[in-house]
């Protein structure tokens, strides 16, 4: 674990001690390296649940896809931002790269984390360089509203999650996940305990996002640079799906009737999310409401607590990161170069850029989940067993299915088929950075049909 | 105490320096303090909503009608034809807010704004095909402006439309060019016929018919209207459906350069506008508007917008080295009274000498003017008349025409600017090559206003589809500038 962590907290000195020519090059160079060593994380050698432990930090198979697809993302982010932070001032962009490499380091020790309360410590501590990178270096005005709401709708979760852990420290003698699987069930029979279960589980629903309370999601992402939007789709939001998953250990045998509710609440988001993608003028709204639709499948497949479930959530959260963080890309080469997220306005693209009319359409078939893709095969897996749970489920993951088609065969055709409007014409070409880019993304993606087992989770 | 009494009676207190008197002034006090406190309650109310979430409330204080930090299309210039792109914009566009549209205009009281001070005629009589399509498009949409231009609890429009159509008059050496031009006009739907001079003074006895070889009168779709209520009509619509409005002056842009080269060898700088510098009226303050597409409705001023972008500024044989070719040109407006002149069926009469006469209203009034001659253009600093130019080139030929005109009292007068295009005097509507998201329309030399409708609904084609769909304005592309292939009309007034 260290040997991932050391080096990530040594961006700080690479960042700030290298001469302003080779900020750029030697901060992807350096992280790009931090990856590939993160990639061994991925070979289990280990006989117990848990690899690589420390004192305080471990990885296990449910955490290690999730830190390798950290690690991978930070090189990805640093590309992507080359363009647009650059004429900015040498501290600006400085700190810039320090805020992202802050995130990673955050979001290393959260996912590794096997006390839970650095895992809550961790998860808090990721929304304050997230919230300087929207109210910081986003475009609009509305930027400032979307922090608030970002901010204020996590940290409303979270506060009874402290609580409820505190709560969770006294019962139980310990916090730590190596230990508490093994604790006595406990005596779950009052209200109290009922509202204690809720506290638990708020913070990462919120994180998810669950329908009801998503609403700082669209915000958030919009208002984004391309860095932010790129690290909140992939992994932020899969920080929510990784805590719900580490929570709902300990919380049966409440959760049977509990998840009722939220199960219903996750399964209605995906549709009305996707009816709204269907509805969306602002490219990147589009494709943050899909985020939406995406992760209420995942909380859907946590919440059921089978391995099916669990299995499913993982491979779709891995996926969905990959595909969600390469279309956030995309809609950002196009906004760089025609100034505009508005959809009408940059159509037609494929006749002008014609390579990356490919990236965008397998994006899009991606993230419609087309077989053999691992979109599809964790969508599957959950379509699956909520359907064991309740067969009528299957009306509405099936329409779910038909309606994320619908929408991202819009966002295709919007984008890149129909005529071009002659203001698009001379747009500048684009870079091989770009391309690299897009190919960073779709290259795991397709590694991974051929050996899904490193992204199974422990159920198999 | 009838002193007191006295006092405390307004109507029998002497005009005193304004100060409280004793008596009244526990009462006043009351009621100040009451008040007082109804506006610190209100002031209080009003400062706990907007600094709810969800409001606009900043701790700095924002100038009131800054634009907003980012358009999708900003159109410079609020005059008819930048009014009538926003509404099609917004007409075009798919889902409500699908198309953030900004409309800067520098003047609100519109006191030199060609559309206002328009004679607000419209003809098909053209011989440009291009042309007489618009005309007819145009009159298509303003006789059924009540079906486009409608806004929920407001009076109709009332645009005021004579439909007496326009008159043109043809010496012996133009009658040829009149037959071909009836020819094309009847060839793309325009209603209209040829008259000889017998015909014409059995319809219109007041004329004198002496030197006219042929006339041409329009007898559909032709006539005068008033401009204000056309644009306020399309400003109304098109901010009622969501077009934003700014008062300030373009002064600048912000572009990224790039280097391309053209077919033979040379570089030239092709700039894409990000940011249009939008100054606050009587300040410095300005605002980098973001945007995507910049339409440039400017009219008179488009020129100096074009100039801003380096058009025109580059080495002389290169293509950035032709300026944009509108300037400001002055025409002057004469309201004349005559008591004894031609009646309601007047049409707009325009003759081969150039001087153009319609009536205006019921009370004998009649507008007249007449182009001046290319040496001499008066000057266009400021908008004053010159009667001079009445007296000593317009009324000779008006009174020759109209003999009723002998007799007759110049009321009043005013100037106006065209956007005249000095290449052919047509409109100009398309991309430029070397700026490739600013479309212009703009160039009309004086037809703009009746060609605006139409106008609007092409640029929004252009912008949102790729391409002409309605009318095809191809030839007013900006290529027949770089081409040298001016399209010129055989007959302007």
């Amino acid at each position: 674990m260290l040997k991932v962590l050391v080096p990530t907290i040594m961006l700080f000195p690479t960042i700030w001690l290298v001469p302003a020519k080779w900020l750029w090059t030697s901060t992807t160079t350096h992280s790009l390296s931090i990856a590939l060593i993160s990639l061994a994380w991925l070979k289990w050698t280990s006989e117990t649940g848990w690899a690589t432990s420390g004192s305080y930090l471990a990885t296990d198979p449910l955490s290690t896809p999730l830190l390798v697809l950290t690690c991978w993302l930070l090189p990805l982010m640093i590309l992507a931002s080359q363009n647009h932070i650059n004429p900015e001032p040498a501290s600006r962009q400085r700190l810039y790269i320090t805020l992202l490499a802050s995130l990673q380091t955050f979001l290393i020790m959260a996912f590794g984390a096997t006390e839970i309360i650095m895992f809550y410590i961790m998860f808090e501590a990721t929304l304050i360089p997230t919230l300087i990178i929207i109210t910081r270096w986003g475009n609009q005005t509305e930027r400032l509203s979307a922090g608030t709401y970002f901010l204020f709708y996590t940290l409303a979760g979270s506060l009874p999650l402290l609580v409820a852990l505190l709560l969770l420290q006294q019962s139980t003698g310990t916090l730590s996940m190596l230990v508490i699987q093994y604790a006595q069930p406990m005596l779950l029979d009052s209200w109290g305990h009922k509202i204690w279960w809720a506290g638990c589980l708020i913070a990462f629903l919120v994180k998810m996002p669950l329908y009801g309370v998503h609403l700082w999601l669209p915000k958030a992402h919009v208002e984004a640079p391309v860095a932010g939007s790129m690290v909140l789709a992939a992994v932020l939001l899969k920080l929510g799906g990784y805590g719900m998953m580490r929570m709902m250990v300990m919380l049966d045998p409440l959760s049977k009737e509990l998840i009722y509710p939220f199960i219903i609440l996750a399964l209605w988001g995906i549709i009305m999310t996707g009816s709204i993608c269907l509805r969306q003028t602002d490219l990147k709204s589009l494709i943050a409401y899909s985020s939406v639709s995406h992760m209420g499948l995942v909380a859907g497949g946590i919440l059921i607590q089978t391995p099916w479930g669990f299995s499913g959530a993982i491979i779709l959260m891995i996926a969905h990161g990959l595909v969600s963080s390469m279309l956030f890309c995309l809609a950002n080469t196009a906004y760089e170069r025609t100034h505009s997220r508005t959809m009408i306005l940059a159509r037609g693209l494929q006749m002008i850029f014609p390579l990356t009319a490919a990236w965008w359409f397998i994006a899009n078939l991606a993230n419609l989940a087309l077989p053999p893709l691992p979109n599809l095969m964790g969508e599957l897996m959950i379509i699956t067993t909520l359907f064991n749970w309740s067969p009528w489920t299957i009306a509405l993951t099936g329409l779910g299915t038909l309606i994320t088609a619908a929408y991202s065969l819009y966002m295709f055709l919007m984008s890149q088929r129909g005529p071009a409007p002659s203001h698009v014409l001379k747009l500048p070409p684009f870079h091989t950075r770009e391309h690299l880019l897009m190919a960073l993304h779709l290259i795991p993606v397709i590694l991974l049909v051929t050996k899904p087992e490193l992204m199974w989770g422990w159920c198999y | 105490m009838w002193r007191k009494l006295f006092a405390s009676v307004p109507a029998f207190r002497a005009p005193k320096a304004p100060c409280r008197s004793f008596k009244s002034s526990s009462r006043r006090a009351e009621k100040d303090f009451n008040k007082d406190l109804e506006a610190q309650f209100r002031a209080f109310r009003e400062k706990v909503a907007a600094a709810m979430p969800g409001s606009d409330w900043s701790p700095f204080e924002l100038t009131p009608g800054l634009p907003p930090e980012r358009a999708d299309v900003v159109i410079v210039g609020g005059g008819v034809v930048g009014w009538s792109i926003a509404y099609w914009l917004k007409r075009k566009e798919r889902v409500r807010d699908g198309l953030r549209v900004l409309v800067v205009e520098k003047d609100p009281t519109y006191s030199q704004a060609s559309t206002v001070l328009s004679c607000g005629g419209i003809r098909q009589q053209f011989s440009l095909k291009e042309n007489i399509e618009l005309s007819m498009t145009s009159a298509d949409f303003l006789k059924n402006i009540n079906n486009h231009l409608w806004v929920v609890n407001e009076d109709p429009v009332d645009l005021q439309f004579n439909h007496s159509g326009y008159l043109f008059l043809a010496s012996e050496k133009s009658a040829h060019i009149m037959e071909e031009n009836y020819r094309t006009q009847r060839h793309a739907g325009a209603k209209v016929a040829l008259l000889s001079p017998s015909q014409l003074k059995e319809r219109f006895p007041w004329i004198n018919t002496d030197g006219v070889a042929l006339a041409s009168l329009g007898l559909e779709n032709e006539g005068w209207f008033d401009p204000w209520s056309l644009l306020n009509a399309f400003r109304r619509k098109a901010m009622s459906m969501g077009v934003y409005q700014c008062f300030g002056e373009v002064t600048g842009f912000r572009c990224s350069s790039n280097v391309a080269e053209i077919a033979d060898g040379d570089f030239v700088d092709v700039k894409r506008i990000k940011y249009v510098n939008v100054q606050m009226p009587n300040s410095l303050e300005y605002q980098p508007v973001e945007s995507a597409v910049v339409v440039n409705a400017a009219g008179a001023n488009s020129g100096k917008i074009a100039t801003m972008l380096g058009i025109g500024l580059g080495p002389k044989e290169s293509i950035s080295g032709i300026p944009f070719p509108v300037e400001p040109r002055k025409r002057f407006v004469y309201v004349v009274h005559c008591p004894d002149g031609p009646g309601l069926d007047t049409p707009f009469l325009i003759d081969y000498s150039g001087v153009y006469c319609r009536r205006e209203g019921l009370g004998g009034n009649y507008l007249t003017g007449m182009s001046p001659e290319e040496t001499e253009e008066p000057d266009i600093s400021n908008l004053d008349v010159d009667d001079k130019f009445f007296q000593e080139k317009v009324w000779h030929h008006l009174a020759n025409r109209i003999p009723a005109f002998e007799q007759l009292k110049v009321s009043s007068g005013w100037a106006g600017f065209y956007d005249y295009n000095t290449f052919d005097q047509n409109g100009i509507v398309g991309l430029h090559p070397l700026v490739p998201n600013m479309y212009f329309a703009t160039g009309f030399s004086g037809h703009g206003l009746q060609q605006s409708p139409a106008v609007g609904l092409a640029v929004a084609e252009l912008i949102l589809d790729g391409g002409y769909k309605t009318v095809n304005l191809n030839a007013f592309d900006l290529k027949r500038i770089f081409l040298r292939e001016p399209i010129l009309e055989s007959n302007i007034v």
